[in-house]
């Protein structure tokens, strides 16, 4: 079920925002040995400060935020594209943000076009990129 | 058998295809989805708009994202960008696969990226997600020299 009835361009959606344990990241990515996301000495021995979270967990959130938007049709008719420019670590909040770019007839149904990204606490931009959904 | 060279910008080639094991989608893969990224949507444990539970559609995203591992040992790696197209939902009980295909490298600021393209589809040859993604190699140091 869409979270709105009626969809403007220039909307912002309601955010979310996402606490990064090492927990979730161990069952998103599967704990493994020399792995940046579930190894902290490994990731010590990579330069990076502690694990990482995988960039495709962005995309998750992201496409929840499209789901509760549009429904079904991000689930089915729903395109994403993102860029991950900043690492997200253990331990992290996240905000996931999206405002409406966009919106162009396609068939029947009417593309929905969302500019999304995610920040971390320091209000650094993690994931940035555009999603799109078919609204009937 | 087949050996697994290390995964290296040189051993790549474009062109070279990747295929995946097959995997049955289960409940309790989506229920552990759900958690790992705290979205508890119903539709997950169903009824759906399309007749019965589906999955996340992100779900089948990392069996796309490790098809390199089919082929290689990887050393280490950074994600640097991601495409999907949602074609079909992802239902439980579906035995599904991904199959890529590297479309390009290159070298940007000093680093080593691949791009591969990739399709995610079930038994049927129904194709769910298609997409492609950017990841950086990070390279294996260079053994230290004896003293």
């Amino acid at each position: 079920m869409a979270v709105t009835e009626t969809i403007t361009v220039g909307q912002e959606l309601p955010v979310l925002v996402k606490e990064m344990s090492q927990r979730r990241i161990d069952v998103y990515s599967g704990v493994r040995p020399r792995s940046i996301h579930t190894d902290e000495a490994w990731a010590h021995a990579k330069g990076f400060r502690t694990t990482l979270a995988q960039g495709m967990m962005s995309t998750a959130y992201v496409s929840e935020m499209m789901t509760r938007l549009l429904g079904a049709g991000f689930v089915k008719g729903g395109t994403m594209s993102v860029a991950f420019v900043k690492p997200v670590y253990a331990g992290d909040r996240l905000t996931v943000r999206g405002v409406v770019k966009e919106m162009r007839p396609e068939g029947a149904a009417t593309r929905v076009v969302v500019d999304v990204w995610c920040e971390n606490q320091h209000g650094e931009k993690t994931a940035v990129g555009h999603a799109s959904g078919l609204l009937s | 058998m087949s050996e697994f060279p290390k995964l290296t910008y040189d051993a790549l080639t474009v062109g070279e295809q990747f295929l995946s094991d097959e995997r049955v989608v289960t409940p309790e893969d989506i229920e552990a989805y759900a958690w790992a990224v705290e979205d508890h949507h119903p539709w997950f444990s169903g009824p759906s708009p399309f007749g019965g539970a589906v999955a996340h559609p992100t779900m089948l995203a990392n069996q796309a994202l490790h098809l390199r591992h089919t082929k290689y040992m990887v050393h280490a790696g950074l994600h640097a960008r991601m495409e999907f197209q949602f074609l079909e939902p992802i239902r439980p009980g579906m035995r599904v696969r991904s199959r890529g295909t590297v479309i390009d490298k290159y070298v940007r600021r000093g680093k080593q990226y691949m791009v591969t393209e990739f399709v995610t589809e079930d038994e049927g040859g129904t194709l769910l997600v298609r997409g492609q993604f950017t990841q950086m190699l990070i390279p294996e140091p260079a053994a230290a020299p004896a003293s």
